[in-house]
């Protein structure tokens, strides 16, 4: 999108001089109005409080934030939060396992429905399901799954002769629950991304390689994964953001325990500003995930520009 | 794209991949299935260890029941979705319309751009202490108008991406002609862009009503619950560990679900085209 709007041609020098003689372009300006206020009130201005807060105790008193100025206490004190540690090892372990999973499973599903013709509209229609349903929906019903009393996962292993399980209840179980259900929620994505990406890819190219006598698994791994690579990249990236935030599907079925065995980063924002009240903290909180998300994002367009100018090298 | 062709001569991998489909479409539909089954179960063969199954309408009748709240908060998801889906196709059309052809400076297209990008990134709930005082601020914590707002923000990046998509796609000498012809601005905007660029904005239309009845955060803590609330906070209010009424909980999430699952029958193109570029909102 960027590159189109690069290389247009924007200014032809008849246009300059006729546009002396114009009226002030009204429309143009307040056409974006609208979104600039939108921006400035509901955007800038919360992100200003939410520095502002981050530098001070504040107090909600009578409905009136009071507010007292305390330096960098607030971001000192992160240093020696555990259970803010624990969150981020918590969030790090989720959007590893999620993301993984989701990219391997994602394009496993668009290289099969690419292969069988009848199943494409099929695929696209019903294996998207999951992604446009609302995450409180999607917890609901697995809590019908993995509940101890009237899932159906423990109706099922009772009925083969095994134990029922306790799942959410247990540290270990309820971390790979919300995994599997985060998995099970969002593969759709990755596959309709990597499917986008599939379709585009040139026939003939393939048709070439298969006519060499290539597998197809060899054309897998040496032509058409390749070439799905900045596909595969962008979903990654998707990927991972959704994994920072993700909060619905904790919130209802594990409320982040038990204990902090699922505490994520947003599971714990919400519980230091809307349980222990603490809205300095909270804010400083805030500004250091986002600073970490920014962070990562950078280092990863980095890495990517790096790795591009290497391989040009070669 | 061109049609492609499907590889000769493969068959048993052709069994595979179907295998591979079918396992895929029966894990992504059982536990929907199970869901519509406990919401239709009689409330006692809930909880009964027998796999039985004994039909009734009972669940749903309870949800609806005339001192229920889940009516009221239909009505709210409902109204939330029209006034915040509207708010923004309108805000974004303008926006991205103008941004596209109205010659402006790079520096601003960008900076505008770049605002959308990172209210793409952050997670919304970093950016909830500050919200929280802008709200109190405003007067608008617990109130349909404060989550009208709070949506139409967080929804506006990916629509005004989305539409520029459209808008640039358009030669500008089109404008230029159109205005010799002697069409004022808002005119030409009317009847000659927003008619080309009208398959973007369907598509972001159904995404954005899509997104905005799903949304739950904002519903959750800029509201008291009851009869204020959207029904995914509804929803919400029925999982207490205490004690949870199963049945009542299927059934409103079968209400929940059953509207979207339709438009994505009826709607598949514009979700799909929604889903891969503004996959990035959930």
């Amino acid at each position: 999108m960027t590159t189109r709007l690069d290389t247009a041609p924007r200014t032809a020098p008849a246009v300059t001089t006729s546009t002396a003689r114009r009226p002030f372009p009204w429309f143009k300006y307040l056409s974006v109005a609208p979104l600039a206020a939108v921006f400035a009130g509901l955007v800038a201005y919360p992100v200003g409080l939410l520095v502002w807060m981050a530098f001070g105790r504040v107090r909600l008193v009578a409905g009136e934030f009071q507010w007292e100025s305390v330096g960098l206490d607030n971001f000192i004190r992160m240093l020696d939060d555990e259970t803010f540690v624990v969150s981020l090892r918590n969030s790090a372990v989720f959007i590893t396992a999620t993301v993984l999973l989701t990219l391997v499973l994602g394009i496993v599903l668009a290289l099969a429905t690419d292969r069988v013709v009848t199943a494409q509209r099929f695929a696209q229609n019903l294996i998207i399901w999951p992604a446009i349903v609302a995450p409180v929906v999607i917890s609901v019903v697995w809590l019908l799954i993995l509940s101890p009393q009237i899932g159906l996962l423990n109706r099922v292993l009772v009925s083969l002769g095994a134990d029922p399980q306790a799942w959410l209840g247990d540290n270990i179980g309820a971390m790979a629950s919300i995994i599997v259900v985060d998995v099970w929620h969002w593969t759709p994505i990755v596959f309709l991304f990597v499917y986008t990406a599939l379709r585009g890819i040139d026939t003939s190219v393939l048709e070439a390689a298969s006519v060499d006598g290539a597998s197809y698994l060899r054309q897998v791994r040496h032509i058409i994964l390749p070439l799905l690579t900045p596909a595969i990249a962008g979903a990654a990236a998707i990927r991972l953001i959704m994994g920072v935030k993700a909060f619905d599907e904790m919130y209802l079925l594990t409320f982040g325990g038990p204990g902090t065995a699922t505490t994520v980063i947003t599971i714990y924002l919400r519980s230091v500003f809307f349980d222990s009240f603490e809205y300095g903290y909270g804010a400083a909180l805030s500004i250091t995930v986002v600073a970490l998300v920014l962070a990562v994002l950078l280092l990863s367009f980095a890495v990517r520009s790096l790795i591009r100018r290497t391989s040009r090298g070669f | 794209m061109a049609s492609r062709h499907p590889s000769r001569g493969h068959a048993p991998g052709r069994w595979i991949a179907g295998a591979i489909l079918a396992g895929a479409g029966v894990v992504t539909v059982v536990p929907l299935i199970w869901m519509a089954i406990i919401a239709l179960q009689r409330p006692r063969a809930i909880v009964s260890p027998d796999w039985e199954f004994e039909f009734s309408w009972d669940n749903f009748a309870e949800i609806f029941a005339p001192d229920a709240v889940f009516g009221t908060q239909v009505v709210n998801s409902l109204v939330l979705v029209v006034a915040a889906t509207a708010l923004t196709l309108v805000v974004s059309s303008f926006a991205s319309y103008s941004l596209s052809q109205l010659r402006w400076s790079r520096r601003t297209v960008l900076a505008i751009l770049t605002v959308a990008g990172l209210l793409q990134v952050i997670p919304p709930m970093t950016l909830v202490p500050g919200l929280y005082v802008t709200l109190l601020n405003y007067e608008l914590v617990g109130t349909l108008g404060g989550l009208i707002l709070l949506n139409t923000v967080f929804n506006l990046p990916f629509a005004v991406i989305m539409t520029k998509f459209y808008f640039d796609t358009i030669p500008g000498e089109l404008r230029e002609s159109a205005s010799i012809d002697g069409a004022g601005e808002l005119r030409v905007f009317r009847a000659v862009m927003l008619p080309l660029a009208a398959p973007g904005i369907a598509a972001v239309a159904i995404f954005t009503a899509i997104q905005v009845w799903n949304e739950f955060l904002f519903g959750l803590v800029f509201t008291a619950g009851g009869t204020e609330a959207p029904i995914t906070v509804g929803i919400a209010a029925l999982i207490q560990p205490q004690e949870i009424k199963f049945g009542a909980m299927a059934a409103v999430g079968v209400v929940t679900a059953v509207p979207i699952i339709l438009m994505a029958i009826v709607a598949n193109r514009q979700i799909v085209a929604g889903l891969t570029r503004g996959a990035v909102k959930g």
